[in-house]
């Protein structure tokens, strides 16, 4: 019954979201954003700061540690390495998509249903609490997660087409797979039932749009730490880190179930 | 055997108190009015009885669920119609309706069941077109539909008339007359007396306390005793004589051309009037009992409760 009732929540969620052309845009025109920029980045950098990036303290330690990682770097010409550092680095910004994705679509999914008044019919059906606020999330992670990874098939054409194909092998690793396979799900379903949780106890959209602005920073924290080298994510610690994102998903969920005041949303909300 | 019943039944807000002691029955089939003021705690009632909001106080049992427990048990048999019709603006009518029919087990084929009761309220021919497009009236009848299609066994309507126009409201008027006369259980809370004497059989005056459960008729015999009014051609003393002297007349009046009567069984004494009044000559264009609008009858409940808590 559950299934059926989450499959009913997530095809009425997905047929709003692609008939909102602004929700649409968001989700198609987003991650292209993403990795043109990060493409561009990764450019600029190597073209007009190359091996002298090496000389900075943040630069030094974390190519040490990706070497550390993966030795084969090390017979890399310097400015290869650069390259494979930054491409390496540009998984975990990918990371970005589904939150940026869930800030904005998850931020109103259940507040706009407040107002509109559905709610309040759809809590007299027989619906369960955790079962709407999970579809809720999903509808948005789905999407989301599909989108990151096309970016990342985009992002692997784009390499070999700018004539960086020979260094793809130190790029498309375990870790790189780990990271896109196991690791971005966990973030996009993360990130879309924060982005539902804050929805469900917010008072109006200002309030639901605050709470969601929450939800990037542990993001932004994961790509500081990679960025700087204070962590090379190995693929185990990839592994690990995904672990604790999903536990982290679904005490969010538990939490978010106890959180959702039937009652109050009933009451109040008219 | 009750379908809906409720002991003591209470709900507080902070200090306020919004409904306190309700203790009543509804038996299956039966329509019931349930009227009250603004902030009488009906719309309280019905989100208790429905397992939307906890009782503070009390319970109750409708369908054989208790609302504070058995929540998804009571939801797939009862029906709600809210204040706020709360439908996806941009989805189509029968979108809409069949998204809210997946959730209901009992619904096999939520395609079948949709067609069928959007073609009951006349909406069929709209079944594609946005929501957002519709009309009020419009979209009360799709919420009756969302409220019916999971064939509930008690039905919980909420003010369903309010805000619509005449032709509208008396739309959805015939309707839920048709749904009670098919033998549903429905809960009606309304401002609209004559439509509660319409289709209700009986009602429930609520004022945070249920200040009379009762027919429309013994509701209006609580206040006023029945008179029977009996319109001659002329009035003669002769006439008013001989009624006076019947033995079941128990008060006598003369209004214009008319005898207004008060008997002891207003039924069975009525022919022996008649008679009587034709054999002292007088000639009766009509005999009729004087109806009380149900409104008096409410207002009088309201104002004594009114002057009780002052």
């Amino acid at each position: 019954m559950s299934r059926k009732h989450i499959r009913n929540i997530l095809l009425k969620e997905w047929v709003l979201l692609f008939t909102d052309l602004n929700s649409a845009l968001v989700i198609v025109l987003l991650p292209f954003l993403v990795v043109g920029q990060g493409i561009l980045y990764i450019w600029l950098a190597s073209r007009f700061a190359g091996e002298s990036m090496l000389t900075t303290q943040v630069f030094q330690t974390a190519l040490q540690k990706l070497v550390a990682a993966m030795p084969a770097v090390a017979q890399l010409p310097g400015s290869e390495q650069i390259l494979v550092l930054l491409l390496s680095q540009f998984t975990f910004f990918l990371l970005l998509i589904p939150t940026m994705i869930a800030m904005t679509v998850s931020t109103f999914s259940i507040v706009d249903e407040k107002l509109s008044g559905s709610l309040e019919a759809l809590l007299a059906t027989p619906v369960k609490t955790w079962e709407l606020l999970l579809g809720k999330a999903l509808a948005g992670a789905i999407p989301a997660l599909v989108m990151t990874w096309i970016s990342a098939g985009v992002l692997l054409l784009v390499i070999s087409a700018m004539g960086w194909g020979y260094i793809s092998g130190f790029v498309v690793t375990a870790g790189w797979f780990l990271t896109l396979f196991l690791l971005t799900p966990a973030v996009a379903i993360l990130s879309f039932m924060l982005g539902v949780t804050g929805s469900s106890r917010a008072r109006d959209p200002r309030g639901a749009q605050n709470t969601a602005l929450l939800i990037i920073f542990p993001v932004l924290a994961l790509i500081g730490i990679q960025v700087t080298g204070i962590v090379w994510f190995t693929p185990s610690l990839i592994l690990v880190l995904a672990l604790v994102i999903v536990i982290a998903a679904f005490v969010t969920l538990r939490t978010a179930v106890r959180l959702f005041r039937r009652e109050s949303i009933v009451v109040q909300w008219r | 055997m009750a379908i809906i019943e409720t002991f003591n039944l209470s709900r507080s807000f902070g200090k306020n108190i919004a409904v306190e002691d309700l203790t009543l029955a509804v038996e299956a089939g039966e329509v019931l009015g349930f009227l009250g003021p603004n902030g009488a705690g009906k719309t309280t009632t019905i989100r208790m009885l429905a397992g939307m909001i906890a009782p503070t106080k009390g319970n109750a049992m409708v369908a054989g669920y208790r609302t504070d427990r058995d929540i998804e048990q009571l939801h797939e048999v009862i029906g709600i119609l809210t204040e706020t019709p709360g439908f996806y603006s941009r989805l189509s009518a029968k979108r809409n309706l069949e998204y809210f029919a997946g959730f209901y087990s009992s619904i096999q084929s939520p395609s079948q069941q949709v067609e069928k009761y959007l073609r009951l309220v006349r909406l069929w021919e709209r079944r594609n077109d946005r929501v957002g497009t519709f009309s009020k009236g419009m979209k009360h009848r799709l919420a009756l539909v969302r409220a019916l299609m999971h064939e509930p066994k008690v039905l919980f309507l909420d003010e369903p008339t309010a805000g619509l126009d005449p032709e509208a409201a008396a739309e959805v008027r015939e309707l839920i007359h048709r749904l009670g006369q098919e033998g549903h259980t429905i809960f009606l809370s309304t401002h609209n007396l004559n439509e509660a004497e319409m289709l209700c059989k009986r009602i429930a005056v609520l004022h945070t306390r249920l200040l009379a459960l009762d027919t429309p008729d013994q509701l209006r015999r609580r206040f006023f005793r029945r008179q029977i009014i009996v319109e001659l051609e002329a009035l003669d003393a002769k006439v008013t004589e001989a009624a006076e002297k019947l033995p079941f007349v128990q008060e006598i009046r003369e209004e214009a051309s008319q005898l207004i009567l008060e008997l002891t069984d207003s039924e069975r004494n009525r022919p022996e009037l008649v008679k009587a009044i034709v054999e002292a000559g007088g000639r009766v264009v009509a005999v009729s009992e004087r109806q009380y609008p149900l409104e008096e009858v409410y207002l009088r409940l309201i104002r004594e409760e009114n002057g009780n808590e002052s």
